[in-house]
């Protein structure tokens, strides 16, 4: 897998196989994949920033409902641009190996739409909207219904909103979770 | 304990909610510094007390590089407070690493945290001598985690049919790409088990026929009946040498131990394999997830979308799904739920019986009817061929049938679709037992190779059905649709074609001890069927259009394989183990076979006392009281797991007590705060609740200066009976003012709350 020319050396590797739930050599054919994003740049600088709408062409992300969010959750600017680093993290949460509760993390940050470190009502509504794609849209008084549900499922101190222990709570019961929240590198 | 049950679950929605919304912010920054918080008791804890701790440093100031060290300050706070992460010893070096790992942050933060711990690490390790047994020890277990991770790197870096099952789970889900791992999976076992057959039984057999070498001749039907030429050949059970081989080399090979153990390696050791897998995905799929409410809205929409996909295809039809499927969920949740009558009830089971006995009649008479046939005595060549003919395409046929008649019975989805699972695979492993016990009980000379022929040409004529009937199948119907688009398109149907697989796998488990080699032929099987359903599903297949409940379903294939092996394991030590096999075969010396044990490696009738331990080890009377034994332990673990299950559901109920108590003491904070301290409670009224006795036995004025009342702590513990009675009194209070805080009558807060709706009114 490229071994003989690698950008790398063996001690970065080594911090990168520490760090995340990835091998050495998972993590050589991860940065294969974000050069492949931008051939060019990736070429001159293995850990160039490349901006959010570049990030967007991985093929798993470009039909992703919270594409936006995703690259925001992981971007170490916080603003959607993701240098090497910053994939190869979103790629470790994403992969087989990661614990539930690491991906449970990110999945509600990547939920939490207005930062405020709760689930609310609002971030349900645009959760739910995303979900249903662009052409179908469920009524709002769909929605609020469908908001009502999951609250009085999750919601368990009566606030309103979930906390991330709720979340985790939910996640924690679901044995599709980390099915669903995955993708192969 | 039962009342307040529900009124956890029954509670009515929205309620206060509105109420405490606006604090949340601030009420969240509160908890962050509860003690709980503050001090976490493991690692997991301590991920998430980082990432609060961070949430509110973002919110101070972020972007610059003095936050980041800030936040990484903090993380490293945190992480000193645990004295066992901080040695400087191997262990939590690791346990580091790993903490380290699971911290939700970015790679450069993961390393700045990790650059300071490092560096206080030395200084807060508490020195002592490590003993060489120890050290010995932390080298050991260094080694085995480098050989670890070098292994699953090497595991990545052969790992076959990534792209090709990445690439299907991206157009159609991770629910079809299941088949696949499914498939994989079961083809590098199969690999596995045809390497070793073919070291330990077929090459020294081969070495042995060189010596002493027969001609023998084919004809094209022979290949596909295994008579003739093949039936004495090394395809069989009955070709087998049944002393030592003596190759050039001054070495011998004992051919009956080697295919004797050989056997059990494999039986055993793949039985074992399939149990814990099983155990494995039945723990992470049913126990782990099961008990509490059954989220149904808050699963669909947070486990909903399916990551992995990559085609806008396949984007669009799952978010087609999911939209239907929430209205199904709301329409169904706000139906008027009509009672089914009495009638209509027994009119249900009746009708859902009479398909049950149904379908085990006719199972039964198909057995008579294979029975019958193969017992039919008659001229006809390749009478066999036939047989199998007509048993590979009934068990073909059948599962379409039971799958049509399982729309006439009333059934859940769901149970419907295991209803339908269970039949097939009984309907597979009765007729495969069935063959098993025909031939063992025939008085047929050498009855091993003609089982083994059998297993051979079910295997043969399932592949014909398997990689070219059911393709060309599929390419009709889809070739059907794209003439004529109005239909829906095929799905790839996920619990038929697991099934094959299953199929295969259990007869694959009956033939190995009779036609070793057919290991080998399996697996080329596996092989092609891979390339073959890899085309036919990405051309002639759709996206499922509901969403597919994949792990629970991939635990119950797995659990299926492990029983058909749990099957066939039971069969040989019932039908062959205590036979007699002196007709052919590698144990024509041994009577019964499993004197090979006995007779041939220990030497039993040479060595009396362990003749005699062995005795009286397999006595009935030992061997019932292991079984009783066995029984009374599952009995007593069942007992303590369903004490468990209580406790936990006792917890949890617990939990969402304190969380209500929390809330309501972080609102009465929030109004102390605001300078609304001048509540005045009514005694009179309840003269129990929290204030009441907040008021007369903490704020008395003997207690002031937060000096620690012993009495106060006495009297706590003698109303521990019941600790959540003032709780059970509130229920009423909720519905009748929709506020559960009232009940302690907070002057304060209603003064505040009139405020704030005058304000709202101007």
């Amino acid at each position: 897998m490229g071994q003989g020319k690698s950008q790398f050396t063996e001690e970065e590797l080594q911090d990168y196989e520490d760090l995340t739930y990835f091998t050495k050599s998972e993590v050589l054919y991860a940065h294969q994949k974000f050069k492949e994003l931008a051939p060019e740049k990736v070429g001159h600088n293995k850990n160039a920033k490349l901006p959010m709408a570049k990030i967007l062409q991985y093929p798993e992300l470009r039909v992703n409902p919270f594409r936006d969010r995703i690259c925001k959750v992981f971007s170490s600017s916080n603003d959607g641009d993701c240098t090497f680093e910053d994939f190869l993290d979103m790629m470790s949460v994403f992969s087989q190996n990661a614990p539930k509760s690491v991906k449970a993390e990110h999945a509600f940050r990547i939920f939490d739409f207005d930062g405020d470190d709760m689930i609310g009502v609002s971030d349900l509504s645009e959760v739910v909207e995303r979900l249903c794609g662009v052409e179908l849209k469920l009524s709002e008084s769909e929605i609020q219904a469908l908001i009502q549900n999951v609250l009085q499922e999750a919601d368990l101190d009566d606030d309103g909103a979930l906390s991330f222990a709720e979340f985790e709570h939910i996640i924690d019961k679901s044995s599709d979770f980390s099915h669903s929240f995955r993708i192969r590198l | 304990m039962e009342d307040q049950v529900e009124d956890i679950e029954l509670r009515p929605a929205t309620v206060r909610r509105n109420l405490t919304i606006k604090n949340n912010v601030a009420r969240q920054v509160a908890i962050n510094f509860m003690p709980s918080r503050q001090a976490p008791y493991n690692t997991l804890r301590l991920r998430r007390v980082n990432s609060e701790n961070n949430a509110l440093l973002d919110a101070v100031a972020s972007d610059t590089p003095d936050a980041a060290n800030k936040q990484a300050d903090i993380i490293v706070r945190e992480m000193e407070l645990h004295t066992h992460l901080m040695q400087n010893d191997p262990v939590s070096e690791e346990l580091r690493r790993e903490a380290l790992r699971d911290l939700p942050q970015g790679l450069t933060m993961k390393r700045n945290v990790r650059a300071k711990l490092s560096a206080s690490v030395s200084l807060h390790s508490k020195r002592r001598p490590i003993s060489v047994l120890k050290r010995f020890q932390y080298r050991l277990s260094f080694a085995w985690k480098r050989t670890r991770e070098r292994f699953r790197d090497l595991i990545f870096s052969i790992q076959l049919w990534y792209e090709p099952i990445r690439i299907i789970e991206g157009h159609l889900g991770t629910a079809v790409g299941s088949y696949f791992h499914l498939l994989r999976w079961l083809f590098s076992l199969n690999l596995l088990l045809s390497g070793l057959v073919v070291c330990f039984l077929v090459v020294p057999q081969v070495l042995h026929d060189h010596n002493n070498s027969t001609t023998t001749d084919l004809g094209w039907l022979d290949i596909i009946s295994g008579k003739g030429g093949l039936e004495d050949s090394l395809l069989f059970y009955g070709h087998y040498h049944d002393g030592v081989i003596n190759g050039s080399l001054p070495l011998s090979y004992n051919m009956p131990f080697a295919y004797f153990f050989t056997m059990f390696c494999i039986y055993v050791g793949f039985f074992l394999v399939f149990c814990y897998r099983t155990a494995y995905s039945y723990r992470r799929n049913f126990i782990e997830t099961s008990g509490g409410l059954s989220n149904v809205f808050a699963n669909k929409v947070f486990c909903g979308w399916d990551f992995g996909i990559v085609s806008a295809h396949a984007a669009s039809l799952n978010a087609a799904s999911l939209f239907n499927e929430f209205k199904e969920l709301l329409s169904e949740k706000y139906k008027v739920k009509v009672k089914r009558s009495l009638c209509m009830k027994i009119f249900e089971y009746t009708v859902n019986t009479i398909v049950w006995v149904t379908v085990l009649g006719s199972m039964m008479a198909l057995h008579y009817g294979v029975w019958a046939l193969r017992a039919m005595t008659t001229r006809t060549t390749n009478w066999n061929l036939l047989v199998s003919l007509i048993l590979t395409s009934v068990l073909a046929v059948c599962p379409l049938l039971f799958n049509f008649l399982v729309r006439l019975e009333f059934y859940r989805p769901r149970t419907s679709f295991y209803v339908t699972l269970a039949r097939t695979w009984l309907l597979d492993i009765t007729t495969l037992s069935l063959i098993f016990y025909y031939w063992a009980k025939s008085s047929t000379k050498c009855w091993e190779t003609v089982l083994g022929q059998e297993a051979y040409r079910l295997v043969l004529l399932d592949s014909v059905v398997s990689l070219l009937l059911l393709p060309a199948v599929e390419f009709v119907r889809i070739l059907i649709f794209k003439l004529n688009p109005k239909g829906t398109g095929p799905e790839f149907n996920i619990a038929y074609n697991s099934l094959t697989l299953i199929y295969n796998q259990a007869l694959l488990w009956l033939g190995l001890l009779f036609s070793p080699l057919l290991a080998v032929a399996v697996t080329i099987k596996f092989f092609l069927l891979f390339y073959i359903k890899r085309v036919s599903v990405l051309r002639a297949c759709r996206p499922a259009r509901k969403v597919w409940r994949a792990a629970q379903t991939q635990t119950v294939l797995y659990m299926f394989v492990t029983l058909s092996l749990f099957t066939t394991l039971f069969g040989i030590g019932v039908l062959f183990l205590a036979s007699t096999s002196d007709a052919c075969g590698p144990f024509r010396q041994y009577v019964p076979v499993i004197a090979v044990i006995g007779e041939g490696v220990l030497g039993l009738s040479t060595h009396q006392t362990l003749n005699a331990i062995i005795t009286f080890i397999i006595r009935p009377g030992v061997i019932g009281f292991l079984f009783v034994a066995l029984c009374v332990s599952v009995y007593y673990m069942r007992a303590k797991s369903i004490a468990q299950r209580s406790m936990v559901d006792l917890l949890r109920q617990m939990l969402v007590l304190q969380a209500k108590d929390k809330d309501f003491l972080l609102t009465a904070i929030a109004k102390v705060s605001n300078g609304e301290w001048l509540y005045s409670p009514k005694p009179e009224e309840n003269a129990d609740s929290h204030t009441w006795r907040y008021l007369h036995e903490v704020r008395k004025p003997s207690n002031a200066g937060y000096h620690f009342d012993g009495s106060r702590l006495s009297h706590a513990f003698d109303r521990s009976d019941k600790p959540v009675r003032p709780r059970s009194e509130r229920p009423q209070s909720v519905r009748t003012d929709g506020d559960t805080d009232s009940s302690f009558s907070w002057q304060g807060s209603s003064n505040y709350l009139n405020d704030l709706e005058n304000r709202r009114m101007i």
